[in-house]
Order: structure tokens, then sequence, then C-alpha cells
């Protein structure tokens, strides 16, 4: 019985497993007789296609695990492409310098106030030995003139830093710094709707997701439905590092993804920060009761969510040569399939980075092995659509439920067994263990 | 509990194993083919483009020594890119690419070059020229055609005279910027040729033409040509005319010229021409395997345009099996 608990806990990876699989042993044989889904560059391919979903999804699956969702981000990563672009070509005040700059003033401002706020309070907290205590009421000068005072520091040297790069054209460094503030923004934006006018996040994101498009076009202008860069020609040559070979092993878009994944992985499961997020996910009423500041943690992770839309332009920047506002059109579609392949639940509270890394994987390989034996690129998108469905019914442990509606072999025991373990009063040790098993997550 | 496992573990590994049957198979199929050849599309959902890969299969038909590959960018970029890459990957012998943008395909053009696959960039071009060679349409050369014939209907090369409606495609986009810069080349030394709509755009489709027509004829008495920069929206204009009864006083020119659509139009006399804007997919195929063959191939190739009114078109459906 072990074994099959192992095999259920482990169940995210069988998926991909059994994916990869399939590629290696259906893969087309190159001329020299190699095969050519398990070769290097492939794997490559995979890893550097998947990375800008990968960032948007790794943002995302925060966002839903408190409950929420994020429709915005598409239009998020258009507006930061075109920024992105702008100011890595055209020297001078552009409509990219004009929505970036400033941006990135406010976001250091904001960021500096909070963050050393943040720092003065549990300090206080810890030195009052109560944890559970909501708010400390810090003095005039630890509560507003040193925050703000770093605030304003903070802004000041992000200005010192970009305004000279306004005359000529913005280098790597300026752009990855305005590019993601832009997206933070916005995306605090979002939460701070959310979370200040109680409205539904999905209403909220999608009105984000129009208004961000129009603020896209309009910062690209009339003219520009595309804005070329060019890596040493228009645009500096430095330019070409994110989206080239780090030390000829891994591509940088993957460095980034694998990067997010691993660094936001690791708040969600070892601070408190992420002990909030899948609380407020579980019951967002309980949570605010226990004392979680509720409110302060979903506008944090619509933030990021953000910022890392903004990230995923920058690298789209740098791999498709261009920045326009159409791109990211329909990314958060594939971003929330991939999240939900991952065992992340849409309800909220439960799901995890890893099990949407998986996710994401899973999606691209797909792609992928569809592509590599040239089937029909309209029975492709078929075909994804059911595996997306029975990736999630696996998932979700739910397929005995289907095949007993159904009426199926198999099923009527996994059904029983389900609507059994839903009835304590029947619970018996064996039939126990099916319950259980339908709970972990 | 155990046998439900157990009966699902048994039917993953089946449907395992059918999937990597069915995969293979379907690769040992095209074994004997001497070429293969990739050819990346940009989407297959609108009507020149659907013609685009008519022709190119029709071409790939008569070649029993080549299999052609053809992949559906689906209208992005990133799906482009990434079937190029697909096809990089495949070991083509020759990759025909038809981008939807110069710069989001360049850097995956440039890494074929790089991988020793000869490109032919098909229709739009990309901003290297390491490629092997561009085939393409010529608009400027196209929108000259138009406006020479706009000038013969209008009454003759410096007696031409008449009220003139240009439906604009993209505001933004090149064709439609050529498509107008050549018709003007010959229509503005006509004095006698007035010009009723200020860059006025149908966004390329029949619709939006038909409400700017709608416009038009209300605010003017007499119009005597319009100009599309593609049929639907010659089509549309024409539609417009007709329903306040006008349609017999003007003359619509169009371009593209698909078998299917414009030439059916002027078939029917709704359109008094069109030029036809070929696509690149037979002869892109046909220099490709002219290249694998080890002939010399030229840089660019120009595809002519051909005009088409009542007299010849008739006789063009029946070429296309219409």
């Amino acid at each position: 019985m072990t074994a099959l608990k192992l095999l259920s806990r482990t169940k995210l990876y069988w998926g991909l497993i059994a994916i990869f699989l399939i590629g290696v042993l259906g893969s087309p044989m190159s001329s020299k007789g190699n095969n050519i889904f398990l070769s290097y560059g492939n794997l490559l391919d995979v890893l550097r296609q998947v990375s800008t979903t990968g960032l948007i999804a790794t943002g995302m699956t925060a966002v839903i695990i408190t409950g929420g969702i994020d429709l915005s981000v598409g239009s998020l990563m258009a507006i930061c492409s075109v920024v992105c672009a702008m100011l890595l070509t055209v020297p001078g005040v552009t409509p990219g310098v004009v929505l970036g700059v400033p941006t990135v003033a406010l976001v250091a401002l904001c960021l500096g106030f909070v963050v050393t706020r943040f720092i003065f309070q549990n300090l206080a907290k810890s030195r009052a030995g109560a944890d559970l205590v909501r708010d400390i009421r810090l003095d005039g000068i630890r509560g507003l003139v040193t925050p703000a005072v770093v605030g304003v520091v903070l802004c000041c040297l992000s200005l010192w830093y970009l305004l000279p790069q306004i005359g000529s054209k913005f280098g790597v460094p300026g752009v990855l710094l305005v590019a993601p503030c832009v997206g933070l923004l916005f995306g605090a934006l979002n939460g701070f709707i959310i979370v200040a006018g109680r409205l539904q996040p999905f209403i909220v994101t999608l009105a984000m997701m129009v208004t961000a498009l129009g603020i896209a076009r309009l910062t690209a202008g009339q003219n520009n439905a595309v804005l070329p860069v060019y890596t040493g020609s228009n645009a500096t040559a430095d330019f070409e590092i994110l989206r080239s070979l780090v030390f000829g092993v891994i591509p940088m878009p993957g460095l980034f993804f694998l990067g997010a994944i691993l660094i936001y992985g690791a708040v969600l499961r070892f601070t408190p920060f992420g002990r909030y997020v899948y609380a407020i996910g579980g019951n967002e009423e309980a949570a605010r009761l226990s004392g979680i500041a509720a409110g302060r943690v979903k506008i944090a992770t619509y933030a990021i969510s953000g910022l890392l839309a903004g990230i995923a332009a920058v690298l789209y920047v740098a791999q498709y040569r261009q920045g326009k506002p159409d791109a990211g059109a329909g990314l958060e579609l594939d971003a929330i399939a991939a999240v939900v392949i991952g065992g992340t639940s849409l309800m909220g509270g439960r799901g995890s980075l890893t099990g949407t890394f998986c996710g994401v994987l899973i999606f691209g390989l797909l792609s992928n092995i569809l592509q590599l034996h040239n089937i029909n690129s309209n029975l492709q998108l078929v075909l994804k659509g059911m595996i997306i469905i029975g990736t999630v019914l696996v998932q979700e442990r739910n397929a005995g439920d289907l095949l007993a509606y159904l009426r199926l072999p198999g099923g009527q025991a996994a059904h029983k067994e389900t609507t059994a373990a839903k009835r304590p009063s029947q619970e018996t040790p064996s039939l126990n263990l099916g319950g259980n098993k339908n709970e972990t997550t | 509990m155990k046998r439900r496992d157990m009966l699902k573990l048994a039917a993953m590994t089946a449907a395992l194993l059918t999937t990597t049957a069915l995969l293979t198979t379907g690769n040992a199929y095209a074994q004997d083919k001497k070429w293969k050849i990739g050819f990346s599309q940009v989407t297959t959902i609108e009507p020149w483009r659907a013609q685009f890969n008519k022709d190119i299969l029709a071409e790939a038909a008569k070649h029993p020594e080549v299999e052609l590959i053809i992949t559906d960018g689906e209208d992005k970029t990133e799906k482009q890119v990434a079937d190029v890459e697909n096809l990089i990957r495949q070991e083509v012998d020759a990759l025909l690419v038809s981008p939807k943008e110069s710069a989001g395909l360049t850097g995956v053009v440039q890494q074929a070059i790089d991988a020793k696959i000869p490109v032919f960039v098909l229709d739009r071009n990309v901003d290297t020229k390491d490629y092997t060679q561009f085939v393409g349409g010529d608009n400027a050369l196209i929108g000259r055609a138009a406006g020479e014939y706009a000038v013969e209907l209008l009454g003759g090369k410096g007696k031409a005279a008449g009220n003139v409606v240009e439906i604009w495609g993209g505001m933004g986009t090149q064709p439609a910027h050529d498509r107008h810069n050549g018709f003007h080349e010959f229509t503005d030394k006509e004095p006698g040729i007035k010009y009723l709509l200020d860059q006025q755009s149908g966004d390329w489709k029949q619709d939006q033409a038909y409400n700017l027509m709608a416009n038009a004829l209300k605010s003017n008495e007499k119009i005597d040509l319009v100009y599309g920069h593609n049929d639907p929206m010659a089509y549309g204009a024409y539609l417009a005319a007709k329903d306040v009864g006008r349609e017999k006083d003007i003359k619509f020119i169009g371009i593209d010229g698909l078998p299917n659509e414009g030439v059916q139009m002027v078939n029917k006399g709704e359109l008094t021409a069109t030029f036809t804007y070929v696509t690149p997919g037979a002869e892109g195929l046909r220099q490709a395997i002219k290249f694998l063959n080890g002939e010399k191939v030229e840089k660019t190739i120009t595809l002519p345009t051909e005009k088409i009114t009542k007299e010849n078109a008739a006789q063009v459906l029946k070429d296309n099996g219409l």
C-alpha cells in the first residue's frame, strides 16, 4: 500500500514522465540515426519555448492559490514589451520613457517605504515576543519618517540611474529594471482594486486586460504595430545575452524561469508569507480572523504576478527581437491551463509550484511532440484540448468518478469508495484510506 | 482499491504503447522520399493563405521525390518561431518560410542558415541577406497595373476624368502603402481625376469597406471608380452601391484575384477587374527543388501580376477547376 501511496503522491511527475516516454519512444530519427526528440538542442528548444509561459504561470500559481485569478498578465506583458523595445531602440523622451521612468520612481518610493516599515515592524514584534499581534504601533520615527526617507532615497537613486539614459538608448540593466517595475505597478493596482474595492478578481483583471491592451497600443503609437529590435544596429548588442545560451549549456530565458520557480517556490514553501497565501485560499475569512493581513498578501501576489509578466516581456523582446501590443495575447489562458494541469485547484488553497513546473513542461513537450510528428495543426488543437481534460481528470483524481457516472467497470468501485469516504459515519479502515488519498494534495 | 489502481495503470500503459506505435508507423511511411522540405506558414484561416497552401500542395504533388511538411503558425510569431525551430531539428533539406513579420522571424531564420539549411523566404522578407532566395509579389507593381487600367477606364491617358474612391487596407502596413503609391503613379498625372476620400482604411475587410462606401455614396452624387486595396473591400463597396441602386454607374477594381474570390466576382460582373497577387507557393517550391538538384537560383524572384477582367475570368476559373 505504501507503494501505491507513493505512486499517488508523485502522480504529478508520472504525467511528465509518460509524456517524456512517448516523446522518446515515438520520436522520429534524424538522417544520422539520432533520436531527434532526445537531442540536446531539441530539449533546449522546449525549455526556451516554455519560458515565457512558465514565468507567467509561476506568478499565476500564487494568485490562484489565494483563490483569485489574473487575466491581465498577457496584456501587462504587451505593455512591458512595448516599453522595453521602445527604450532600447528610440532615444529621447518617448511614450515608453513617460510611462516607464516615473513608474520606477514610484515603485522605488513605495517599496522602500513598505519594506523598511515591514522590517521595523518585525523587529518590534520579535522584541515584544508576540508573533500573533496583528499590528504593532510604531512610533513616528520608525513608523513613518525612516521608511519615508528610505523610499525617497531609493526613488532618487533610481532616477539618478535612469535619467542620464533617456538622452541615449537604454541599456540592458535599464530595461531589466523598468519593464518589471511597470508590470509590478499594474499588478499591484489589480490587487489594490480587488482588495480595497472588494471586487471579484475575475472582473477586475478582465478590465485590466482590456485597459492594459489599450495602454500598450497608445504607447506603441498608431503607426507602429511592431517595434523591431535589432541587436547591434538599433539596440545595444548586449541585449543578445538575454537570448543566448549561458555557458553554452542552458538558455537564458530558461534560467530565468527555473530561477523564478525555485525562488518563488521556496518563498511559498518556507516563509510565513507562503503559508498565508495557502491560508487565504483555504478560507479567507478564517485567515483574516486569525490575524493575517489578507489584503496585503493578496496585493503582493498580484504585484508579483505583474512583475513576472514584466520579466517575461523583456525575455520575449530579446527572443523575438520585437515589442508589440499583441505580444502575449491569449497567454493568460495557456498559463492557467499549465497551472491547473500542475494540480493547483482553481478554488484556491491547494497547489504548488513544482506542479506548475511539471504542468508547463507537459504543455511544452506535448506541443513539441505533436510538431515533431507533423500532425495537422487543426488536429493538434483538438488533441491538446483533450489531453488537458485527460490530465486534469487524472490530477484531480476524478477519473474514477467520471467512469462511475458513465457506469463503466472500474468506476463502480471508485465511486462507492469516494462516496463512502465522504460519509464519515460509514468509515471503515480500508475505505478511509481511499478517502485520505482523495484529499492528498 | 488495488484493482482500480491496477486498471488505471494498465490503461495508462496501453495508451502509452498505442500512441507510441501510432507515432512510429506515421514516421515509417515517408522513408523513401529523397528530399524533405519544410514549409512554415503563418496561418491557414485566411483566404489568401489558404490559396497559398493549396498552390504549394499542388506543386508538391507533381514531385513524388519530395516530402513536404507544412506547419501552421496560428498567426502568432511565437508559434511560428517554434515551428521553424522544430523543422531545423527535423533536419529538413530545405526550409521555406513565409514570415508573419520581419523582425520576429529574423533570428530563427538566421539559426536555420547557421545550421546549413538553405532558406527560401516567401512573400514577406526578413532582415538578413544570408538566405538562399526571396520569392514574392511586388505590391507597387500591382498598384501600377491597377492605376494604368483605372486611367484607361476613365477615358485614357491625358483625357481621363472622374471621381475616384480609394479604400485603403491596413493603415500602418507596407502592402497598403505600396498599392497606394503604385496606383497614384498613373492616376496623379491625370488632372481630371479627383479623389473623394482622404486616406480611409477598410482594414482589408469587406464590412468596413461597405460602411465607408455607404457614407461616400451619401455625400457624393457622382462616383466613377472605386479602387479597393483588396477584392473583399472592393466587393464591400460594390454591395454598398448595389443597396442604393448605383452599382451600374461605378467601376470597381480590386487586388488579389483569388480564384474562388476575386475572379468569381469579376466573372459575375460585380467587379470590373482584379489584379492577381500570386501566392509564392508553387514558385517557391519549384525553386527549392531546383536548388536541391544542384542548379543555381537567383537571389530574388518577383512574381508577375495578371489583370483579370470579364474576358479572361471564365478561363482562369476553368484552369483552377472551378
